[in-house]
């Protein structure tokens, strides 16, 4: 009952502030809906020209700077050229940047902060393992240190220890309960608007089926 | 429930269709390659396309009037065009301009190999520096695993493209460094001064390069120390050769490191079989302070300084006492300190200001003779650069270098008292221009001045880089250097002038990935060395600057960080064909120095399920030359090749303490360095001779490096890896 009441609260929120805005509401919508069929490269290209359409029309919101960043994030991960790749991470770069000016104390801002530079790391673990993860985990540590309930974060977090327990000899699985327990509590984090950030549960799922 | 309420959003919100323009056209680019994946859009509004396969894109906007069409892509500069639609069809066809980015434009590389954190263009790290099987932490031993250097085991110090080592220059933070090795016993090999884990930048040049570096017949090594360290930290390191340790305090712009180490071969080499009986093992004391200080938002002061104590004795047969053996011994005292401070002055310039101070002094004795050798050394620099645009940048600066040299020999029947002071002022200038991402020229002079020799000298330079295809590029280098002539000339004579070498580098390199190769061709034209005519070596009149010399070569160089899993390897070739006639030869000759055929063969591999990090060094340089004067042929004599197989080993015990192990010549191959002889002959009118010998055929580490800090999770394994 107590979830009804809150969603339904959420949703009316919104829709009174969708209101001012309907054109930019109506694009994030239907842009947001294609995460779910992009598959490739181009599928996230398409994407992100559109939150950048957006971001040019709305240049008071983060949203479109977020899920623009994202989509060039998602992009490098599927690239396996490595020029391409940080190609696309420049591009993300740029995007976060200019949000963080707009948001310095948005949590949500952090973590993909964090996700992008675990792109740069990824591009080169031997030469950047060092100085991205170091880089990642601050960032990653200011969007905790914002809101500590994040989802994200914290899967992001278990995630980093878990990569960098096997080269200090630790059990990776020693993550796992912290794993389990953030999946099993992952809905009660309720995302501020439909707009806000809300991705994640699948690889939380993903971390603790490499568990058993 | 979040879908239903998007849904009845976009119901609510109506689309006022009254008259729909459609606005369509192909995007380009300069060529006309068709572009997919541009983002076409009027600017504001909510209407727009991605370009298809094709290049074209389409898309219907209800707004009329004036518009604003807006074509964005990755790497290209936005398309703007205005528009007033009307209802119609409007077809626009957008050619789009490649963007200007300095990050993935061409670079300079004839002679050059550097090694920082930016991007791709990488060829080698400045970890790969210290973590070269053979190098043993030695930053020089490290480069002579590089392309365009020979091995000289009896010396240690770098030798370049067939260039003597006193030819190559060290600098720090755009400070030259005036004693950049230790001090050691004739033909024992010695190393750099400075800890290799100081460093995050280097930049090699083995040629052509910049104006604003002088002083240097070949090569110039540009270490730039670290930035501002994460947090606070103590380090330990215990080795079987000596102890350090090491504090960081970081405060909020600023960091300070205290370096406290100790080192004693003693133990070692009563363990490990040596070749030479030493007396008193090498060992030395060392202080070192590091400062840094953020000064705004983008200037940074940095403050090192280094003071070391050292000494040994060690057992050598003299020749000219008829092979009794006498003691050599040596102590050193050396102090260095650098200051830089690089900061922007609004979005246009540059400032760099930077300066070292150095003071070095050797006592010698060996049987009846005393030796002190003292060098002070000053050296101020200043640079500007100004940035015009993203494709003109000019850089202009003075610097100061003020050397006293000081040697004072006491012999039971004779005292030389000799000492020289020299003051030498320099200015240069140079522009880099793209003409385009794939094309730039660099382009520039130095004029210098020495008060002592009284002369005046000025050195154009010019080097440039054209980008093929994405991946590969040529470039190609041309320039004059000149060097004053080395200490011990200078003792005796300020009737020379300084030496000088012409260098034309042309270099192809391909790089894809993880993936590189180059190839490097050069020749170097020597002129007005100086020469000996024959004369007592303490009259100015017997030196003349007629000597001269060439080196020419090829300079092969493979990386591969990708075709093995877990496994990076690199391989150098370089064939150099020198001669010279100098200094003290009666004919032009193949210089000792020098041998033709150099490989270096470099191996590591990460294996995480032993956490450990293993390294494979191989090295061979084809026999060199030395002279026998009981021969009639000068410089007739071969030596033995080089070659040595060196292995190191790291495993990380815990999160922050590792342990680590090296063996060099682990295949035990006999090396020699040809052999020295007596100064005169014996009654039978036979110089007398020794073969020249590494100190010991083998070298052993054992160290364990701990790294305390208050989270726990910082360790040294970047100094190791």
């Amino acid at each position: 009952m107590k979830k009804i009441i809150l969603s339904l609260a959420v949703v009316l929120v919104s829709l009174v502030s969708m209101a001012q805005k309907p054109e930019y509401y109506q694009a994030m919508g239907e842009t947001l809906g294609q995460f779910g069929t992009s598959k490739d490269v181009a599928d996230f290209q398409a994407l992100g020209n559109k939150f950048q359409m957006i971001a040019a029309a709305e240049k008071s919101e983060w949203l479109p700077l977020y899920y623009h960043a994202q989509c060039y994030i998602l992009m490098s991960f599927m690239e396996q050229d490595a020029t391409k790749k940080d190609g696309y991470l420049d591009v993300a770069e740029k995007s976060i940047t200019n949000m963080l000016e707009m948001v310095p104390s948005e949590s949500e801002a952090f973590v993909l902060q964090a996700f992008y530079l675990v792109g740069r790391l990824v591009v080169n673990p031997m030469e950047r393992g060092q100085e991205y993860s170091g880089l990642s985990g601050q960032a990653l540590g200011k969007a905790l240190a914002l809101d500590a309930t994040n989802p994200r974060a914290q899967m992001l977090k278990i995630q980093m220890d878990m990569g960098s327990a096997q080269f200090t000899g630790q059990d990776p699985k020693s993550f796992c309960p912290a794993a389990k327990e953030l999946l099993a509590n992952w809905d009660n984090f309720k995302a501020k608007s439909p707009f806000h950030p809300n991705w994640g549960k699948e690889q939380a799922e993903g971390i603790v089926k490499g568990c058993q | 429930m979040k879908r239903t309420a998007i849904s009845i959003i976009s119901l609510l919100i109506c689309l006022n269709a009254f008259s729909q323009t459609v606005i369509t056209g192909r995007v380009t680019e300069e060529k006309g390659e068709q572009l997919p994946g541009a983002n076409a859009y009027l600017q504001g509004t909510y209407d727009g396309a991605s370009s298809g396969e094709n290049g074209v894109f389409k898309f219907k906007t209800a707004k009329s009037g004036r518009q604003v069409l807006k074509v964005e892509f990755m790497g290209y500069e936005p398309f703007i065009q205005n528009l007033d639609l009307k209802g119609d069809t409007i077809r626009v066809n957008v050619k789009l301009k490649e963007a200007f980015n300095q990050l993935n434009a061409v670079t300079i590389t004839a002679g050059t190999f550097e090694a920082g954190d930016k991007k791709q263009a990488v060829t080698i790290t400045p970890r790969d520096m210290v973590t070269t099987a053979g190098a043993v932490g030695d930053v020089y031993g490290a480069l002579q695993s590089l392309p365009g250097t020979t091995i000289n085991g009896e010396s240690g110090r770098l030798f370049v493209k067939g260039g003597d080592s006193e030819e190559s220059q060290t600098y720090i933070d755009g400070s030259l460094v005036a004693v950049p090795y230790n001090s050691s016993a004739p033909n024992l090999k010695t190393r750099g001064r400075f800890n290799p884990f100081m460093f995050k930048g280097t930049i090699f040049s083995t040629g052509g390069y910049s104006a604003e570096y002088g002083q240097a017949l070949s090569s110039v090594l540009l270490l730039t120390t670290n930035d501002m360290p994460e947090e606070d930290q103590l380090d330990l390191s215990f080795l079987s050769i000596g102890v350090e340790a090491s504090g960081t305090k970081k405060w909020k712009n600023g960091a300070v490191t205290g370096t406290v180490s100790y080192n004693n071969l003693g133990p070692y080499m009563s363990l490990a079989p040596q070749n030479y009986d030493w007396v008193k093992a090498p060992e030395s004391a060392t202080g070192e302070l590091s400062l840094m200080q953020k000064t705004s938002k983008t200037g940074v002061f940095k403050f090192y300084s280094n003071f070391e104590n050292s000494r040994f004795s060690i057992s050598q047969k003299s020749l000219d006492l008829g092979g009794t053996m006498i003691d050599y011994n040596l102590a050193n005292k050396n102090q260095y300190m650098n200051a830089s401070w690089n900061d922007k002055l609004g979005e246009k310039w540059a400032v760099n200001a930077a300066g070292s101070y150095t003071n070095s002094k050797d006592d010698i004795h060996f049987d009846q003779t005393k030796v002190a050798k003292r060098i002070e050394a000053s050296y101020l620099k200043n640079a500007y650069s100004y940035h015009f645009s993203d494709k003109l940048s000019v850089k202009f600066g003075g610097d100061f270098f003020a050397k006293t040299f000081t040697q004072d020999v006491v012999m039971p029947n004779e005292i030389h008292n000799n000492s020289f002071t020299e003051h030498t002022f320099s200015g240069f200038t140079e522009a880099q221009v793209y003409a385009s991402s794939k094309f730039v020229t660099r382009i520039g002079g130095r004029i210098e001045y020495s008060d002592y020799l009284k002369s005046f000298r000025f050195s154009p330079r010019v080097s440039t880089a054209y980008k093929i295809t994405d991946n590969s590029q040529f470039s190609a280098a041309y320039g004059w250097f000149f060097q004053n002539p080395v200490d011990n000339y200078l003792l005796y004579s300020n009737r020379i002038t300084p030496e000088r070498a012409d260098h034309y580098t042309f270099s192809f390199q391909s790089s894809a990935n993880s993936r590189t190769l180059r190839i490097e061709l050069y020749y170097k034209d020597y002129k007005d060395l100086v020469k000996m005519n024959g004369g007592e070596f303490y009259l100015p009149t017997s030196y003349n600057n007629l000597g001269k010399g060439y080196a020419k070569g090829l300079d092969l160089f493979l990386r591969d960080k990708e075709s093995i899993k877990n496994g990076d390897y690199w391989i150098s070739y370089s064939y150099v064909d020198t001669k010279r006639d100098y200094r003290n030869f009666p004919v032009e000759a193949i210089p000792t120095f020098a041998s033709k055929h150099n490989l270096s063969v470099v191996y590591k591999h990460w294996f995480g399920s032993l956490r450990s990090y293993a390294g494979v060094n191989f090295r061979y340089s084809s026999p060199r030359v030395y002279n026998d004067p009981n021969s009639q042929v000068f410089n007739g004599e071969k030596m033995l090749p080089y070659r040595s197989l060196d292995v190191s080993w790291s495993f990380l015990y815990r999160q922050n303490i590792i342990f680590y192990g090296a063996v060099t010549n682990i295949a035990g191959f006999k090396n020699e360095f040809g052999r020295s002889y007596s100064s005169s002959p014996d009654a039978s009118g036979i110089y007398q001779s020794t073969a020249i010998q590494p100190g010991s055929n083998q070298f052993y580490v054992l160290g364990c490096f701990i790294t305390l800090t208050r989270k726990g999770n910082a360790n040294q394994l970047d100094k190791i890896e």
